[in-house]
């Protein structure tokens, strides 16, 4: 007992009141920042403040991002200023930011769906672009940072066949290889190889949706007034080919389905 | 309101004749389209025929080609077959004439047309339909495997062609096309 009395008094009292007193004071000036209590005049500042900026947001005059009108308005409902005015700007300014935000959603969805066309058209390559073009004409989409799964798949594979036409393993554009069919057709039934003539016609009929895709063939084209033959399907125009052993015919346009398959073919008469 | 409906009726057939004067006036180059459409189906046609002639045409290529040829006609249109022996000329049904054409009873069998040319130019009928006349020279040329070429006369015929524009939907796209139906060959005249 005697021990712990002659401890206690061993404890330097001074320095230990002093440690409680620097500990009360810090204690008190967190609890006074936590209250966020201001001055009359501070909190009518602050409004004003608050006010300035929500005004170009509920006008739409402002420069800034939509992510950056978010925070602003954000960091405004923080500060509690509980000021009916500020308050019925607040509402107008979040509206403001719902409707922002469903214009930037549509004007994306448009984005991603003229992305996707031009992707699709890339893949098939029907003007015959090089790798590099196809490159650049990729990187133009990428720069525009859309967001949408199918577009992703889509990049991966032009990405894939831009470095498949590199290194020479890509198979050529769907319109060079129809061409080389019609060719192959009738250069083989022309010596009267007429397994091969079938053959080719087999595989070509592979890039079709069906054997009655039609097939259409303009005869004349002036201005709006575009005349055409009597409309056949593929497998019909590729046997005229073997019988006639002539190809008469450019193409013109070629119209895929979903699946990337040709769902129509438009030639022209050369 | 009896006069509104004489303005509905007056602009409905200005609309028609408008319609119908739009495919009478066809620019050079559109009815030139139209000819060269028309030859080209005969010049279609003239293969069809040597690949039905020819023995060494499979059956079944063949028989897929006389579908075709016979597509080519109008209905019951009559080709003429003429030899030089004899003085008169029949006259098949196209479906009759390929089959027949098909089966010829030689070793070999060649035919060719050439000089394929309009002898009267397409003309616009009443009906919208443009008829023509279009010339060819056809050679035929029969082998026997002993005696090699046992048979051979040059034949000048001529064959009817009808134009007429249609419209179809395709792809939900409306299609304004020329259809060409060829109608009878007649035989003008046969030489060695």
């Amino acid at each position: 007992m005697s021990e712990i009395a002659s401890k206690i008094r061993s404890i330097r009292w001074q320095r230990m009141m002093f440690i409680l007193l620097m500990a009360l004071m810090v204690a008190g000036a967190d609890s006074c920042k936590s209250t966020g209590k201001l001055s009359k005049k501070e909190r009518k500042a602050q409004i004003e403040q608050a006010k300035k900026d929500l005004q170009p947001i509920i006008s739409g005059t402002t420069t800034l991002s939509y992510d950056e009108q978010k925070r602003v308005v954000g960091q405004i409902m923080d500060k509690n200023l509980n000021d009916p005015v500020l308050n019925e700007m607040i509402i107008q300014a979040q509206q403001k930011l719902k409707t922002l935000l469903a214009e930037q959603t549509q004007a994306n969805a448009q984005k991603v769906d003229v992305a996707k066309a031009a992707l699709y058209d890339l893949l098939l390559n029907k003007d015959n672009k090089s790798a590099d073009e196809l490159e650049k004409e990729l990187n133009a989409i990428k720069k525009q940072n859309l967001k949408d799964p199918e577009l992703d798949e889509l990049i991966a594979r032009l990405e894939k066949k831009i470095q498949d036409m590199r290194s020479g393993t890509s198979n050529l554009p769907v319109k060079a290889q129809l061409e080389n069919a019609f060719t192959t057709i009738v250069n083989a039934a022309k010596t009267g190889n007429l397994t091969q003539a079938d053959n080719t016609i087999g595989k070509t009929l592979q890039f079709f949706s069906s054997d009655d895709a039609p097939v259409l063939i303009i005869i004349s084209r002036e201005g709006s007034a575009v005349d055409y033959d009597k409309p056949t399907t593929i497998k019909r125009y590729l046997n005229l080919l073997k019988d006639t052993k002539a190809s008469k015919n450019d193409i013109d346009a070629i119209m895929t389905d979903s699946s990337g398959k040709i769902k129509e073919l438009d030639l022209i008469k050369k | 309101m009896r006069k509104t409906i004489s303005l509905i009726i007056l602009a409905s057939l200005f609309a028609m004749s408008y319609r119908v004067s739009a495919q009478d006036n066809l620019s050079p180059q559109r009815k030139q389209a139209i000819d060269s459409l028309a030859l080209e189906k005969v010049r279609d046609l003239s293969k069809y025929i040597s690949l039905i002639g020819d023995k060494k045409t499979p059956w079944s290529d063949a028989q897929r080609v006389i579908e075709r040829a016979t597509e080519l006609f109008m209905e019951n249109s009559e080709i003429g077959v003429s030899s030089l022996g004899k003085q008169d000329v029949n006259y098949y049904k196209v479906r009759e004439y390929f089959d027949r054409l098909m089966q010829l009873n030689y070793d070999k069998v060649t035919i060719d047309w050439y000089k394929i040319q309009y002898v009267s130019d397409l003309v616009r009928q009443p009906d919208g339909t443009y008829v023509g006349v279009i010339t060819i020279y056809q050679r035929f040329q029969a082998y026997d495997k002993e005696k090699g070429l046992i048979y051979e006369d040059t034949t000048k015929k001529d064959i009817t062609v009808y134009v007429k524009r249609k419209e179809t939907q395709i792809g939900g796209r409306l299609i304004g096309f020329w259809d060409v139906m060829l109608g009878d060959i007649r035989v003008k005249e046969t030489s060695k």
